[in-house]
């Protein structure tokens, strides 16, 4: 456990919501989620994943559309 | 009101044991228990689950045959119109709302809701909402007809119907905000200790994002309501192309809404089946995790997705494609969840009781809908599809066949504790087997005439769709029929039967199942302590 | 919680209000709905105006047996081919009584009658004027392009008749 605790917890919030978007998380990881995340950096998180997600596709429909 | 003097005096939070209210009537009028307003808000869906299925069945005597034979056109507009509001805003909706009320306090070990009298509240906006919105069939007129989506220029131009429908949506939207406001601070603040966040049963979990979700876009659809109410009355043009406004700004505010209504009504659906499935299969339920990571995910990008519901208003190439993309990839997290349901059941011992075989049917049928939402999310084939019978076919594959049977399923799973008597199961399965044949009879058909180029919303059509249409109607008037029998089913099971045990179901687990059936009137004054077994391993 | 939930809703129905000018300014700096701002190069030109051409066109006007005061508001006008004109005539009654009148117009060149296109005339139907009424009325025309080559000049003139038996 305390090894798991050493995770970065900058790291550790992205991956969670990284994985929240595929709609995948280990069991285990997600206890450590819960143990570790501060909600509000999750839900921070969340937002900002949101909005570079919505950046990434607006890319890739640039690079569709100008071929 | 209902509280005796004694407990107005010491505050809420102080709760007399033997609390005895007012009888008869008045204990349902100033009822501040969630058990009671759950009832409440049960049988008033079901109210207006029938009313809005006599419209439906209307809808396809009317189109049993082309031509002109039972309703004129005008009134068939209504009919689309209100079956529609109707559905979404006084069945679907409150119906959820009323599993949250009973179910959610027994879930997470509260007492009961936070805020009991707001709890009242909100149900007692909805009676009020109903009969501004039914009666504005009998003004000068008539009801709106303007479509459910109401969009402008049409619901500018409308009658006094109009003028009702917006203000009743206004009522009902106001009851929504406050039964998730209430719903929230339940979940986030009255959990049994020991019931961790990520220990919740699921359905508690669906349905916290659908109420961060109710707070987020009820107040927008109130907002481009009140929009068109002030370019009806009061000058503005918002939605006058004429004035400066643009009839295209309002489809972009009410599919803002409206799309993640959509999520709104269905992922308490995914909430109720997630109960079920485990309990039938004997097996906790699989990826838990993920089941919750990937409704978060569901609800944030279903902000991002809203006009896919436009694509023929001329948007620009770009747009098209990054609404199609982000579309699609909603699709993802929604499949986690079925693959979850479907490894959940492998190699479980599973019985087919009726709640069962309602999920079981959600799984299925909710999927063909899924499939079919995906071919309408390709814009340049939605744009043949638009507003043809295939979009009818795909919305009522996920709403009737997804929301609809999550919630016959969730009440077969759920009666037993609400009455303290088991249902008839024999009639129960007969319940199932007749809704799934009848709506695909209904629904399957409506796919075809869609493809043909049958368009929606219009009383007559082309000789060639009639073969499909009698099938269709004739499905519809047993499905309807059918829901008589589920009527029954409740009744006999409320007159009476086999006492249900505390436990109800063999593979059953949740605090809910501790206490005795039928849950009595007050529950979890003592917090319970919630020991963690099952969802995770 | 109960606070800031309830701000929240009302945050909303704001943000729902805000949509209305961010929806406008993103129409605007993507250019997809630019009402107010005109673009001459999108606009589609009319490319059936002959410039090398002009036509003037003389207008007349006349009444008979009729108390009516009836002129152009201008005497001639210089088109092209092809260009939309419109010009106005100025109608009085001088009478204290209703009278209602019909315009026949007629052409010189007689063959300038062909390729006089009118889209808008008040000699389409009857006038009734008011006692001492006073009317500006239009003439809305386009000369098409296969008017002959020779044909500079063209006299529109109009005659007022008296519709009898009407007011």
């Amino acid at each position: 456990m305390m090894t798991n605790k050493q995770r970065n917890g900058f790291i550790a919030t992205v991956l969670a919501v990284l994985w929240s978007f595929a709609g995948i998380r280990k069991g285990r990881d997600y206890q450590l989620d819960a143990e570790q995340l501060n909600p509000k950096h999750v839900i921070i998180a969340g937002i900002i994943g949101g909005i570079l997600f919505v950046f990434t596709i607006l890319a890739v429909v640039n690079i569709v559309v100008s071929q | 009101m209902s509280a005796v003097p004694h407990d107005v005096a010491h505050g809420h939070d102080h709760h007399d044991d033997h609390h005895h209210g007012p009888t008869g009537l008045m204990r349902w009028i100033t009822a501040t228990n969630h058990k009671d307003i759950g009832t409440m808000y049960l049988i008033f869906s079901f109210i207006m689950f029938l009313s809005g299925g006599v419209m439906a069945l209307t809808l396809r005597a009317e189109l049993f045959q082309p031509g002109l034979q039972v309703v004129q056109p005008e009134f068939f507009n209504q009919l689309t119109t209100m079956h529609g509001l109707v559905m979404v805003f006084g069945a679907i909706m409150p119906a959820f709302v009323g599993f949250a009320n009973w179910m959610l306090p027994l879930m997470v070990g509260a007492p009961d809701m936070a805020f009991a009298r707001m709890n009242n509240w909100s149900f007692w906006l909805l009676p009020p909402a109903a009969i501004l919105l039914i009666g504005s069939f009998f003004v000068p007129g008539g009801a709106t007809a303007a479509g459910w989506t109401l969009y402008a220029p049409l619901s500018v131009q409308m009658g006094m119907g109009m003028d009702m429908a917006i203000f009743a949506i206004h009522i009902m939207g106001a009851s929504s905000i406050m039964g998730a406001i209430n719903i929230v601070v339940t979940i986030l603040n009255m959990r049994a200790p020991g019931m961790t966040l990520m220990k919740m049963p699921l359905f508690c979990w669906t349905w916290l994002i659908t109420a961060y979700l109710l707070i987020a876009v009820m107040p927008v659809l109130a907002g481009a309501v009140t929009m068109v109410l002030t370019d009806r009355h009061f000058g503005t043009t918002f939605f006058n192309a004429a004035g400066g406004g643009d009839p295209v700004l309002y489809q972009h505010v009410f599919w803002f809404f409206g799309h993640p209504e959509v999520y709104i009504m269905i992922l308490p659906a995914f909430g109720i089946v997630s109960q079920i499935i485990p309990t039938f299969a004997r097996k906790p339920l699989f990826g838990y995790a993920s089941m919750v990571y990937a409704t978060a995910s569901i609800a944030i990008l279903s902000f991002v997705v809203w006009a896919h519901h436009m694509f023929t208003t001329g948007m620009p190439a770009k747009t098209q494609i990054f609404f199609m993309y982000a579309t699609m990839l909603i699709a993802v997290p929604t499949g986690v969840k079925v693959f979850n349901w479907i490894a959940t059941m492998w190699r479980g011992s599973m019985t087919f009781e009726t709640p069962m075989l309602f999920s079981v049917g959600f799984i299925f049928v909710f999927t063909l809908g899924g499939f079919t939402g995906l071919m309408l999310s390709i814009a340049p084939v939605d744009i043949q599809y638009q507003d043809t019978y295939f979009v009818v076919a795909h919305f009522h594959y996920v709403l009737v066949a997804g929301s609809l049977f999550a919630l016959f399923a969730g009440t077969y799973y759920w009666l037993p504790k609400w009455t303290g008597y088991m249902y008839d199961e024999k009639l129960g399965k007969r319940h199932f087997w007749l809704s799934m044949i009848f709506f695909n009879v209904t629904f399957f058909p409506m796919h075809f005439l869609g493809l043909a180029g049958m368009q929606r919303r219009v009383p007559d059509y082309n000789p060639m769709f009639a073969d499909f249409n009698e099938l269709a109607t004739v499905g519809a008037f047993g499905f309807g029929l059918t829901q008589l029998l589920f009527a029954y089913v409740i009744i006999k099971c409320i007159r009476g039967g086999e006492k249900a045990t505390a436990q109800v179901w063999e593979g059953a687990e949740g605090l809910e199942w501790t206490v005795p059936s039928p849950a009595p009137h007050h529950t979890f004054e003592v917090p319970p302590v919630f020991e963690a077994k099952g969802h995770h391993h | 919680m109960l606070v800031r939930l309830a701000i929240a809703a009302v945050g909303m129905f704001g943000f729902g209000f805000a949509l209305v000018p961010f929806y406008e300014k993103i129409c605007e700096v993507t250019g997809l709905r630019n009402l107010l701002v005109s673009n001459a190069s999108d606009n589609a030109e009319n490319t059936q105006v002959d410039t090398t051409r002009n036509i003037v066109v003389e207008m007349d006007a006349n009444t008979h047996s009729l108390a009516w005061r009836f002129k152009p508001l201008q005497s001639n006008v210089t088109v092209h081919p092809g260009q939309l004109v419109r010009v106005d005539y100025e109608i009085e009654n001088t009478l204290d009584r209703a009278v209602t009148g019909q315009a026949i117009p007629s052409y010189g060149p007689k063959v300038a009658e062909r390729h006089f296109r009118k889209l808008e005339c008040f000699c389409f139907t009857q006038q009734t004027l008011g006692p001492k009424e006073k009317r500006i009325m239009p003439v809305v025309f386009v000369i098409d392009g296969t008017a002959p080559v020779d044909m500079n000049e063209i006299t529109l003139s109009y005659t007022f008749f008296e519709v009898a038996g009407k007011g």
